[in-house]
């Protein structure tokens, strides 16, 4: 049966560029917010609604779970690459002291296919009594070559002495690409390298689980307690309803926690074994090298621009490196800037023996705008423009084009730019070379249906909304808290937040960055139909007619009588707590399919040392209605530090001979760090999208995206060559440094 | 880490009696403890020496000396009234800058000079190496080295790893050890193997030694020191190299100069021919990159840790050129 559908006119864009549309939206769901909607709550700055908890160590994480009788798990590993499991024995560990269950998890004859590779499982009474009995599980390998150094791997391109990827250009749709090649005044080739970067988040993966007879409950480190539920419901073999997924707190994942895992499968099928609750979280060695990461790539552009600076070919193809799955390591340029550009897109995957890439905070799209960004300020160096005219002219997104704008003048780039690149400032310390760089952000993250949400309304006046979705530190229990505080007209305080429990109704795994659009529709729903059921009860209270009393701006209304305060009218439920199950409704057609956001870097580098440093960056995002200001933006700058982090540090390291990581800690895996942070700025930029009753849109990918190449691109400006490889390390800005003085 | 029994002596003389096969001594602990949570070391007895931390961690100057009790954290050295002054500035910045807050807090400047090297073949029980004993040869040499050796290096890749040790060295520092047979004084160096292999080990004390005090001349008047070190990013990092140098400028011209290099050798490594080359000259910049690059002269690096020459060029640089505007 077909909703009935009610049409409204709604005001979408943003302020300058305002346009009147006509949305068809279920009659059961409420008239989109727009750019006229004018808020009470929405927009502005409130305390993370679970801030005071998380600083205060009062907050419990999966890590923190300890209940009586509780056994540690652990995981086996094989030391090779690659080959297969020979031999396995497992008596003497289980023989050890303190050991509770051992498990295969592996047979003889099974694959190895990377230096971690699971073998057999263990608990036992401590930690390290499961690691003495690990130490006496004997496993024989037959051991084949492995190859764990991108460049040695099939199917990886040669590069020459320089980087430079040497093979031709593939004759796949070539036809049109040639051509504009050949017709482009200005061409320009050249290579680009991005390491791996591990998701390292400070919570690793993990589990603790416990049986009740045939039911199961587990305290999880996911992203997605659904998602969590169904994968161990399949494994396991049990049905869904049977188990519990709690996930209050969550100490980040950025992509690379949406499934239980191998180890939350684990300590579910040791707590069976040993029939004691188990907890396995991982070492930050597994973290880094058994639990994914962001893929590296090579990726070869090959672009023409005419002398008025339009980019008229663009070539691009990328060799991903997503482990050994061989899937998965794509990477995404920008397509604002080549909506009517001869464009080529290939993507291939180059197999190594290493743990298999995962999602991580917008996959794919770090690299790809690196890559193509730092290609970008290349062809405008070339044609002497201006990067940010040079944008201005290509981009074909107006929210952008309106974003550049606002961020140039704040960020007073055509003042800072360095106009001599390779130059120290007049006047200034000549050891030091400043310089400015800039980039695009842009993602999809508009959410979608499938996410309900519980709200109750209390006679003391206290209002409950839950989902058993997971916060993972965006900030969705704030989310819902001020959505259902809008909607029915009360201070934050009133409201209460409960997330991350499977029994309570169903929302999103927190990827594709729609948790927030995808719930914010359906908190507000709920709160809408709360508001109608308080009113409802009053009227009934009173004994008048229902259709005389509203509920709306925290007050109830009779129609020629009483005004209630909310607080009043609340008084009047008794025991009789109102609860209602709000909806997510489709997306309607609205304003633009895709948020946009543009980005600002400045550095200086040490031409002695080859050190950089991030003085200061700027960013300005739409993410549709801006609910929670402060959480959205320190979704911004927390993107910014880890840009920086990838732009600058990280990377991991591998010593080829065993395919081990060497670097698999956060001594040697460096991550940026206080003294290494940017002074930042997050301007939220408002779009009305007109896509759902709020029209909230995702902010954590899109503001990941841009940094990095910013960050490159800065650094051109500041020496006057590019440096095409990240991480930006000393050892390479010298290296560059020295080519362009030989030149 | 494997059980052990944490002994508490009650004196010098005792905590150095229990020394023997698979004891081992205990500072703050940050150095040892990872290492036995990384489980490449399993000890049977740890001897706390926290415990003496009343008599051993005093910073006092007694005539023409300073002498910093093995136990004085590096922040204690750090923020020490009697090491005020441009002469000690190479070794209140080594301290100052190493590590975090938290570790600085805590970390002994004993521990400190005795820490064992941070190479991460030779820390990993998964990697097996000469220098470990749990392999025929360095891992390094042929793998990943960006943080490896580049200067005196013989079959082991390693760098010393202390900040403080340079600083020390090049202030004529000496350190008092107490054991079976009594007190010792020996000169810094001396703590340190001169020819460094992978089969022995990283610092010279015998078992039964303790090291209780380390003894810092008061520089002269004219004398000043400076410590820089070159990292990847400036929140907690390993220097990638480091210089620590005195300086006495007398009429224009140096009179008188040490230098020490960190991180780039297994040992605090002395360029001494570098430091006599600036002996009569101005303290001028373009001389002190020239002895800069005398001091890298037999560098030997390996595939992936050339930039240390040049970096190591300009830290050392930079340290003379602050130890001569003081
Ligand atoms: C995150 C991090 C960053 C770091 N960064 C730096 C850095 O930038 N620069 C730097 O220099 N260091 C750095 N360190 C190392 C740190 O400074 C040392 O680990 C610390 O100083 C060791 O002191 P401790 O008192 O904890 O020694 P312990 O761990 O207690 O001892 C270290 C070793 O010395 C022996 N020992 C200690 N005291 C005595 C004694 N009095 N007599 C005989 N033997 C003794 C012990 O047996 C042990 O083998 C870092 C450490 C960490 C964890």
């Amino acid at each position: 049966m077909n909703p009935r559908r009610e049409e409204h006119e709604i005001t979408v864009g943003f302020a300058g560029n305002a346009k009147k549309i006509k949305v068809k939206v279920d009659d059961r769901d409420l008239r989109p917010w727009d750019l006229e909607t004018k808020f009470q709550t929405v927009g502005t700055d409130q305390a993370r609604a679970d801030g005071v908890a998380k600083v205060t160590g009062r907050a419990r994480y999966a890590y923190d779970i300890n209940l009586p009788g509780l056994l540690h798990g652990l995981i086996v590993r094989a030391p090779i690459a690659k080959g297969t499991l020979k031999a396995l024995d497992l008596e003497a560990a289980k023989a050890m002291p303190g050991v509770k269950a051992v498990l295969a998890t592996k047979q003889p004859g099974a694959r190895i296919r990377f230096a971690g590779d699971d073998v057999a499982a263990i608990a036992a009474e401590t930690l390290d009594a499961a690691r003495d009995a690990a130490e006496k599980v004997r496993m024989e390998f037959t051991a084949e070559p492995h190859v764990t150094d991108v460049l040695e791997a099939p199917g990886a391109p040669k590069l020459d002495q320089d980087g430079e990827v040497t093979a031709p250009w593939p004759e796949r749709g070539a036809e049109r690409i040639e051509t504009a090649i050949q017709a482009a005044r200005h061409v320009r080739s050249a290579t680009y390298r991005c390491e791996v970067q591990t998701h390292s988040s400070l919570e690793t993966h993990g589990l603790t689980a416990r049986w009740y007879g045939d039911r199961l409950t587990v305290w999880a480190s996911t992203q997605a307690t659904f998602g969590t539920r169904a994968g161990l419901a399949g494994t396991l073999r049990i049905p869904a309803e049977n188990i519990t997924v709690h996930t209050e707190f969550m100490g980040g994942g950025f992509g690379s926690k949406f499934q239980p895992g191998i180890e939350g499968v684990l300590a579910c099928r040791l707590a069976k074994a040993a029939d004691a609750p188990v907890k396995l979280m991982l070492s930050r060695h597994e973290e880094h090298t058994c639990a994914g990461n962001r893929p590296g790539a090579i990726i070869q552009i090959r672009a023409g621009v005419n002398d008025d600076g339009k980019i008229t070919a663009f070539d691009y193809r990328c060799w991903g490196e997503p482990g050994f799955t061989g899937q998965g390591g794509g990477t995404r340029a920008p397509s604002d800037y080549f909506r009517d550009t001869a464009r080529r897109d290939t993507q291939d995957n180059v197999a190594t023996d290493m743990d298999a890439g995962r999602a991580m905070r917008a996959p794919g799209w770090p690299q790809g705008f690196f890559a193509t960004e730092l290609m970008l300020d290349e062809l405008a160096a070339a044609i002497g423009m201006d990067p940010l005219e040079f944008r201005l002219k290509n981009d074909r997104n107006e929210v952008r084009l309106a974003e550049w704008r606002q961020g140039a003048e704040a960020f007073r780039w055509a003042e800072r730019r360095n106009k001599t690149p390779g130059q120290p400032r007049a006047g200034g310390d000549p050891r030091w070379l400043h310089g400015c760089g800039l980039s695009s952000a842009a993602w999809g993250g508009m959410g979608g249906p499938g996410a309900r949400v519980t709200c109750r309304i209390h006679a003391d006046a206290r209002v409950e909304v839950r989902n058993g979705a997971q916060d993972l530190g965006t900030g969705l229990k704030t989310v819902l808290q001020m959505l259902a505080a809008e909607e029915l007209g009360i201070p934050v305080a009133m409201v209460t937040p409960f997330v991350g429990d499977t029994r309570d109704p169903v929302g999103p795994a927190s990827g594709g960055s729609v948790t927030t659009p995808t719930m914010a529709p359906a908190v507000r729903h709920a709160a809408a139909l709360a508001r109608r059921e308080l009113a409802a009860r009053v009227a009934a209270k009173l004994g008048v007619d229902a259709a005389k009393v509203a509920c709306a701006g925290g007050q109830v209304t009779v129609e020629g009588g009483q005004t209630l305060s909310f607080v009043d009218a609340c008084k009047l439920l008794g025991s009789d707590t109102v609860e209602v199950v709000g909806e997510r409704f489709p997306n309607h057609q609205g304003y633009a399919n895709s948020v946009a956001g543009c980005q600002f870097a400045e550095v200086r580098v040490d031409r002695h040392t080859g050190l950089v440093q991030v003085l200061d960056m700027l960013a300005v995002q739409d993410c549709g209605t801006v609910v929670a200001r402060k959480q959205a933006e320190s979704q911004t700058l927390g993107a910014m530090i880890q840009g920086v982090s990838y732009a600058l540090h990280e990377q991991r390291i591998v010593d080829h001979l065993t395919g081990r990581m060497v670097n698999g800690d956060f001594l040697y895996y460096k991550l940026t760090g206080p003294l290494d942070m940017p002074a930042m700025r997050a301007i939220l930029f408002p779009v009305a999208n007109g896509h759902t009753n709020v029209g909230a849109a995702g902010i954590g990918e899109p503001v990941a995206v841009a940094p990095a190449a910013a960050i490159a691109n800065a650094v051109f400006n500041a020496i006057g060559v590019p440096v095409r490889h990240l991480p930006l390390t000393p050892d390479k800005i010298l290296k560059a440094l020295a080519r362009a003085r030989r030149v | 880490m494997r059980p052990f029994e944490l002994v508490v002596p009650r004196s010098l003389a005792e905590a150095s009696s229990m020394a023997g096969k698979g004891v081992v001594y205990k500072a703050a602990g940050i150095d040892l403890l990872d290492r036995l949570k990384e489980r490449v070391e399993a000890p049977e007895k740890i001897v706390n020496l926290l415990g003496f931390r009343a008599e051993l961690a005093r910073i006092e100057r007694s005539g023409s000396t300073v002498r910093i009790g093995a136990l004085a954290t590096l922040t204690q050295v750090a923020e020490a009234e009697v090491l005020r002054g441009g002469g000690f500035g190479a070794l209140l910045e080594s301290a100052g800058e190493a590590a975090t807050p938290q570790v600085r807090n805590r970390a002994t400047v004993g521990g400190n000079l005795l820490q064992q090297n941070r190479c991460w073949y030779f820390r990993q029980a998964a990697f097996g190496c000469a220098h470990n004993g749990r392999g025929p040869g360095c891992l390094a040499q042929e793998g990943q080295n960006r943080y490896h050796a580049i200067l005196g290096q013989d079959d082991c890749m390693r760098v010393h790893p202390s900040n403080v040790a340079p600083a020390l060295q090049a202030l004529g520092a000496s350190v008092i050890v107490q054991g079976g047979k009594g007190e010792r004084t020996l000169p810094l160096a001396e703590l340190y193997p001169k020819a460094p292999d992978a089969r022995g080990a990283e610092h010279t004390l015998q078992p039964d030694e303790i090291l209780t005090a380390i003894v810092v001349p008061v520089p002269g008047a004219d004398v000043r020191s400076a410590y820089r070190e070159s990292r990847e990013k400036l929140s907690f990092d390993w220097a990638t190299t480091a210089a620590a140098v005195r300086l006495a400028v007398a009429d224009g011209k140096v009179r008188e100069c040490a230098i020490v290099l960190g991180a780039v050798a297994a040992i605090p490594w002395v360029a001494a021919e570098a430091a006599q080359s600036l002996i009569g000259k101005e303290p001028s910049r373009a001389n002190f990159e020239a002895a800069a690059k005398l001091a890298f002269a037999g560098a030997r690096p390996l595939a992936q840790n050339a930039y240390k020459v040049p970096v190591g060029q300009a830290t050392l640089a930079d340290a003379l050129e602050a130890a001569a505007r003081r």
